[in-house]
Parts: C-alpha cells; sequence; structure tokens
C-alpha cells in the first residue's frame, strides 16, 4: 500500500471507527460555522432593516416655496429624483371661516397618501356621503363643543374669499401635533374653492440618513428657490438607534462567537489528548512528528469542511427565519460569507487539534503505553 | 466509599475534567450575557431615544384653535390661555415622576426686530435651555439642550438666567438659520428684540419652525411678549413602555383594580393621564408621532436581540451537551470495569451523574460571573451605563447548566451501559 493511500485510510478509518467521538467534533464545528454565519448575515443585513422600520416615522424632509407656489412640474421634478424611494405629498394651506365664522387652518392634500406617510395617526372613521375631508382632533373638538354626537360634525360648510364649500369628513384624526388644529381637503376641492396651490411638499425618503442627505443635497440643487430641509428629529433619531444598535448587535456577536470558538476548540483539544495512545502508538512504529501532525491535521480538516458546509446551510436559513420571525421579511442569504465562515473553521479546528500535540511530543511514547 | 470513588474521579482525571468544566464555563457565559443584554436593551435604546424628541405635549384647554400655517402663528398676540411657569415643578410630583427624562415650557409671539436697519416682524419662542428645577427637595437640570438633542447650534448656547431679576448683562438669544440668513444675521451682534436688547450667541438649525425664529431665555420672552410667568406649551420626554391594546382603553370605563393597574403602568396615555390630573386646565396629549414609532422601533430591535439570544443559548446547550456525551463515552473501560466488579447499573449512573453536576454547578457559576462582566462591558462601551445582571439569572443559568449536563450525559451513560463489561475491557468496544 502506498503511503498517500495508507495516509487515506487511516485518515477515514479515525473518523469511522470513532462515530461518537467523531460526532461530537463535528457538532461542535457544526455549531460554531451556523452561529457565525447566522450572526454575521443578521448583522450584515440590519441597516436595511432597521431603516426600513424607519420609514413609519413619515416625512423626513420638506420642500417649501415661502414666497409663492410649487409648481407641477418641480412636483414632477422631485417625483423623478426619488423614483421609488420615496413617497411625496404636496400640500397647500389656507386660513379659510368656519361654521360660527371662527377662523382655521384646511391644508389641501391627496388624502390616502397623507394617511400612509402619517402612519401613526389614530384615525376614528366618521360616517358621511362621498367625504372629502379628515378633520384635525381639536378642529373636531371645538365643532362638536355643546353638541353631542359626532356625526353633526361630519358636515359642515366653509368660507373663503365669499366662495364656500362643503366639508364631508370621513375620519378625524390624532397626532399630538399641530395638525389636530387643521382640516384636511381633498386636493383639488381646496384648489377649487381657494385658488391656492401647494407651496410645500412632504417627502420620505427611504434609506439610510446618508441616503437622505444626498438626496436633499440633490434636491436643494436641482430646485433653485425653494428651500429643501431635512426634519433633523427623525434622522437624528434613525442614526442615533441604528449606530447603537449596529454596536450592541456587534459586541454581543463577538462575544458569542469568541466564546462558542473557545467552547470548541476546548472540545477539540480534549478530544485530541484522549487519542494519547494512538500517538503513541504511531511514534513507536517509527512515525515521524511530520506524519502524525499531517494525520492529525487531516482529520481536523475533513471534519471541518463538512462541519462547517453544513453549519453555512443551517445559519443561513437560522438567519432566514429570524428575519421572516423579526421584520416580517427575510434576510437574505450571503454567499460571500461562505468562504470566510470556511476557512474560518478549518484554521481555527487545525489549531485546536494540532497545538496540543506539541505538549505530547515532549513525552516519550513508552510512558504514554505505559499508561503512565 | 461513593464520595472516595468521586473524590478519585476527579483527583486523577483533573485535564479531562477541566476541559469540560470549561466547556460549561463558557457555554454558560453566553446564555448569562445574552440574556442580561437581550432584557435590557428596550431600556437602553428607549432612554437614548427620549433624548431624541418629546413625547408629551402639554397645552392650555381655553386655548383656541391655533391659527398657524408653516410654523407662523396668525393668532392675534393678546389671545390664547396659558400655563403658569410656577406651577411645572407639579411634572416631577405625579406618579411616574421618576420616568420624566425632562421638559421644556414654550411662549411664542409675534414681535419686532431691529437689526441694523428697519424693523421686522419676527417670530419670538421663549424656553429653557438647561435649567436648574427644584422639584420638592431634588433639583433637576431640564430644558431644549435635554429634550431635543436634535437642535443643533453653532455657536454656544445662550445661559438660562436664574430668574426674572434685572440683567446685568446683556441677554443671549439663539437666531434660526433661516432667519438668520434672511436678515444676515451674525453670532455676536447686538439686537433690539421689542423693547429690550440682546445679543446672538448662537445660530440654532432643527429644520422645524424654530429655523424661522429668534429663540430666548423664557423669563427675557415673557417680558417681551408681555405675558409674565406664563408658558404657552410643555414638551416633556418620558420614559414609557411601547402602547398595546390594555394602554388605549379608557380608564374611566375600567373597573377599579384594572385601573389601578393601568394607572401604575408606565403607559405615554397613563402618564399623559396623571398629568392631566396634576394640570386641570391643560390639554396633556401624547406626540404619537414619536411614541408610536419609537415603540415599533424598539419592538424590532428587543425581538432582534432576544432571537439572537435564544439562537446563542441553544448552541451552547448543544455544545455543552456534546462534550458532556463525549467525555462519558470515553470512560467506557471504567463503567466496563466497575461492572465487572458488581456494581449495578443505578451506582454507576449516580456516580456519573453526580460528577456531571458537579461540572454543571461549578461551572455554571463561573460561566454566570464571566458573563455579568462581560454584559457590563458591552454595557459601559455601548451605552456609556452598565448593564446589571439580574441575580435570578444565576439561578436559571445553573438549573440549566444542571439540565443540559444531564441531558448530554444520560444517553451517553445508557449506551456505556448497553455494552458488555468483558467486551469493553478488552478495548474491543
Amino acid at each position: 500500500m502506498s503511503r498517500p493511500r495508507l495516509m487515506l485510510r487511516m485518515l477515514l478509518k479515525a473518523v469511522w471507527v470513532r462515530k461518537d467521538r467523531t460526532l461530537t467534533a463535528l457538532l461542535s464545528i457544526a455549531v460554531v460555522a451556523t452561529l457565525t454565519t447566522a450572526i454575521l448575515t443578521v448583522y450584515a443585513g440590519l441597516d436595511a432593516k432597521l431603516n426600513q422600520e424607519f420609514r413609519s416615522f413619515g416625512a423626513n424632509a420638506i420642500v417649501t416655496d415661502a414666497n409663492g407656489t410649487i409648481t407641477p412640474e418641480q412636483v414632477e421634478k422631485i417625483r423623478n429624483t426619488l423614483g421609488d424611494k420615496g413617497e411625496i405629498v404636496p400640500v397647500a394651506y389656507a386660513v379659510v371661516s368656519g361654521p360660527s365664522g371662527s377662523r382655521m387652518v384646511v391644508a389641501g392634500a391627496n388624502l390616502s397618501l397623507l394617511a400612509a406617510m402619517n402612519s401613526w395617526w389614530s384615525i376614528t372613521k366618521e360616517y358621511s356621503q362621498n367625504p372629502n375631508a379628515m378633520l384635525g382632533s381639536r378642529v373636531a373638538e371645538t365643532l362638536s363643543a355643546g353638541q353631542s354626537a359626532s356625526p353633526t360634525i361630519a358636515t359642515f360648510q366653509i368660507t373663503y374669499g365669499g366662495r364656500s364649500a362643503d366639508v364631508r369628513a370621513g375620519a378625524v384624526f390624532r397626532s399630538g401635533s399641530p395638525d389636530d388644529n387643521r382640516i384636511y381637503l381633498d386636493l383639488s376641492e381646496f384648489t377649487k374653492l381657494t385658488g391656492v396651490t401647494p407651496n410645500t411638499v412632504l417627502l420620505r425618503i427611504d434609506g439610510s440618513p446618508a441616503d437622505i442627505e444626498k438626496q436633499v443635497g440633490t434636491l436643494a440643487a436641482s430646485l433653485p428657490h425653494t428651500e429643501v430641509k431635512i426634519v433633523r428629529q427623525i434622522t437624528s433619531t434613525q442614526t442615533a438607534v441604528l449606530g447603537r444598535t449596529r454596536s450592541i448587535v456587534l459586541a454581543a456577536c463577538l462575544v458569542v462567537v469568541i466564546l462558542i470558538v473557545l467552547c470548541m476548540v476546548a472540545t477539540l483539544t480534549g478530544s485530541v489528548l484522549e487519542r494519547r495512545k494512538d500517538f503513541a502508538v504511531m511514534k513507536a512504529l517509527g512515525a515521524s512528528n511530520t506524519t502524525v501532525n499531517l494525520l492529525f491535521a487531516g482529520e481536523a480538516t475533513l471534519m471541518s469542511v463538512m462541519a462547517a458546509l453544513g453549519g453555512f446551510f443551517a445559519g443561513t436559513a437560522l438567519a432566514f427565519w429570524i428575519g421572516k420571525v423579526n421584520f416580517g421579511t427575510a434576510i437574505s442569504p450571503r454567499l460571500s460569507l461562505l468562504f470566510p465562515v470556511l476557512s474560518g473553521s478549518i484554521l481555527v479546528a487545525l489549531l485546536a487539534s494540532t497545538a496540543p500535540l506539541r505538549l505530547l511530543r515532549a513525552i516519550q511514547p513508552a510512558s504514554i503505553l505505559r499508561g503512565e | 466509599m461513593f464520595a472516595r470513588l468521586l473524590f478519585e474521579s476527579f483527583r486523577r482525571q483533573l485535564r479531562r475534567k477541566a476541559f469540560a468544566l470549561v466547556a460549561i464555563a463558557l457555554g454558560m457565559s453566553i446564555s448569562t450575557a445574552m440574556i442580561a443584554v437581550a432584557t435590557d436593551i428596550g431600556d437602553k435604546i428607549r432612554k437614548e431615544l427620549g433624548a431624541y424628541g418629546a413625547n408629551i405635549l402639554i397645552t392650555p384647554i381655553e386655548d383656541n384653535m391655533n391659527v398657524e400655517v408653516g410654523g407662523t402663528s396668525i393668532k392675534p398676540a393678546t389671545s390664547g390661555a396659558s400655563i403658569q411657569e410656577s406651577q411645572l415643578p407639579a411634572i416631577k410630583t405625579i406618579f411616574w415622576r421618576h420616568n420624566i427624562l425632562g421638559f421644556a415650557p414654550f411662549l411664542s409671539g409675534q414681535t419686532t426686530l431691529l437689526a441694523g436697519g428697519q424693523p421686522v416682524s419676527v417670530e419670538l419662542i421663549g424656553t429653557y435651555f438647561s435649567k436648574p428645577v427644584q422639584t420638592g427637595d431634588e433639583k433637576f437640570v431640564t430644558g431644549v439642550r435635554s429634550i431635543n438633542k436634535f437642535w443643533k447650534v453653532d455657536g454656544t448656547w445662550p445661559p438660562d438666567k436664574p430668574g426674572d431679576e434685572p440683567d446685568s448683562v446683556a441677554a443671549e438669544v439663539l437666531a434660526g438659520i433661516s432667519l438668520a440668513h434672511r436678515l444676515n444675521l451674525k453670532i455676536g451682534d447686538t439686537v433690539a428684540i421689542g423693547s429690550e436688547k440682546a445679543r446672538i450667541s448662537g445660530v440654532l438649525s432643527t429644520g422645524g419652525q424654530e429655523d424661522d425664529a429668534l429663540i430666548a431665555p423664557l423669563p427675557l420672552a415673557q417680558r417681551i411678549l408681555e405675558r409674565p410667568g406664563a408658558a404657552g406649551s410643555v414638551l416633556i420626554s418620558a420614559l414609557t413602555k411601547p402602547e398595546d391594546a390594555f394602554a388605549r382603553q379608557n380608564p374611566n370605563t375600567m373597573p377599579p383594580a384594572t385601573r389601578e393597574r393601568w394607572y401604575c403602568s408606565p403607559y405615554a396615555n397613563s402618564i399623559a393621564f396623571q398629568l392631566r390630573e396634576a394640570f386641570p386646565n391643560a390639554r396633556v396629549e401624547q406626540i404619537r408621532q414619536v411614541e408610536q414609532n419609537q415603540g415599533k422601533v424598539l419592538s424590532r430591535i428587543s425581538g432582534l436581540m432576544l432571537l439572537l439570544a435564544i439562537a446563542a443559548i441553544a448552541a451552547s446547550v448543544l455544545a455543552v451537551s456534546a462534550i458532556m456525551a463525549a467525555t462519558i463515552i470515553e470512560r467506557r473501560q471504567e463503567v466496563g470495569l466497575m461492572k465487572s466488579l458488581g456494581a449495578g447499573n443505578g451506582p454507576v449512573a449516580l456516580l456519573f451523574l453526580t460528577e456531571a453536576g458537579l461540572l454543571a454547578v461549578v461551572g455554571g457559576g463561573i460561566g454566570f460571573f464571566l458573563g455579568a462582566f462581560l454584559a457590563q462591558q458591552i454595557g459601559q462601551n455601548v451605552f456609556g451605563s452598565s448593564i446589571n445582571v439580574h441575580p435570578v439569572v444565576l439561578a436559571i443559568v445553573i438549573f440549566s447548566a444542571l439540565l443540559v449536563a444531564f441531558a448530554g450525559s444520560i444517553t451517553a451513560i445508557r449506551k456505556a451501559m448497553h455494552f458488555d463489561p468483558a467486551v469493553v475491557l478488552r478495548g474491543d468496544a
């Protein structure tokens, strides 16, 4: 039998004959590979997932033109710049006279887009025929003062510059912001009544705070005479949350990966030390240090390749599941992690299984065989 | 005899036992650290977020609807009810006072600004920047600098005058960035606001309506707007629990026991309710944009940490179980020897399980302290405050270490007992 064939046979036999021990080693390497893959995949997908969550905060930038109106061409330009990476709602404001001559602010906007952008509004449905407006909670309170049933406030008239229009409220919303003092009227009816066109565009730009800054820069450059402002409260929160979350996940992951690798090293080292007798027999039969090292290293490599491959797929599945359960969308697999996970596993397994051989080399084979 | 067997087993196989111990300790420290981080991260991030925007707003109840377009109030300056500034310390007397991270009163109105040339009408906002407030025997520093951390100032923040005493030096104010550009105001300029003179100490940018206003210490704004002791609204930043179905119920229709539970939960709704009790003439609202969305983001982050913790704990449990199984399989010969000397299955199993139990208790204990130390380090590095590990986690960790060690051992012991002692002793098994 040639040397390489003998080597291969010993390698396979070593794996096969001690199935229990092999299984333990395989399991511990696979656990490390699974966890590392899962954690790295989650970490890599974290920013995108969290930025997605911040969409629910609503408008994070505002375009205004203090002196005039924002033309439909400009609105189109904004829409084209954002593409599918955001939503826009043009809004126009006017002060009108309400039912008892009180002055109130009416804003014109696309109501369904507005409600979608302000998803945190607590909306109570009102029942009116063919609704064309939403009332802020304070408007509703003021209108219903002295009246008990809410449907009576659902329809009323407002006047502006001698013209009047019907407001048919489809909903009352509560936001805890100045919006509660406003009536939002469908934009086309608003323009028909007042002749005022939008001078403000609310923007929800998707992406990281840096992406938002960049888009705002692009918009500011392409829309002269208007002011494009970031709603700093939202982007600052986003930056803070992203930064802290990234750090805590990274720190926790480092701890887990380091400890679990140590755990695996302890297992592998322990199992190699248990094989003192194999080592001694080989040495007694005349094997060189290199040959013995090669054999143990070969075994470790063989096992770690199998375990790391299995672990990579299990870890990818775990990350996929975490994404599904926690964020409602899967975290996609990253093939680019395969190489680092594989090579890392092999390296650690090699170190863990060949380092103890140095200790054994110091002992005479005969004394190991005698059981000393 | 049993004790001696146990003792000798540890003494003679010190290295083997040490490896098992290290593995259990490492596995359990992962569990401890992850449990600690996952349970504490919600509070930590919430505190972080609290600094990025108030979540409760108090406004006077008699106030008319605010007629305001694009941040400019169209209401006549004389109208509008107010909250008395002297009542504000009552915010820190409610049941959940320790959850109030900060507050800032605001008083705004139109005034004239004379900066070099023509007088211009501008909006003046008075507030606290970083003002010491005495509440009971506690001194508390609060203001926009702590509750609105997204306010950026180029230059320096003006000092809060401790009271209404006459100025010996010129008062300082901030100019909103848009206003500063429009009127060409610079840091260090002295301007006349209404009847008072003030120096511009910095330029403020917030992305909100403050960008087009002058921001002054509250007492100064009260004098200029001639509304002594008044505040128009108060923003409060409170540490709250995310809203759930229970939080949304109406406390007035609840039976007393349920109402008590609702009252004693730190929901934004119940804190607002308590503030309403402290300010009967005011309207207290949760700022839904901040409150609702932060809750959502937080639950995602906590959920993520929880899942990662479960994955890490499951992995460490698997690893520890495998090690325990391996250490017993290695000792088949001992089992064979004991059995051939007449030991029954029971005593042999008992010996091995006791060994596993001892290793689990010691390893779990070491792991707990190592994990607690790591959690604390993570907390210090990421949040600048330590993550405390609840002592009950020690019990959980030791219990799970025992469970894991037994679970790993039992199958291996049963397997070892299956072999014929003679075969094992010959080394053929």
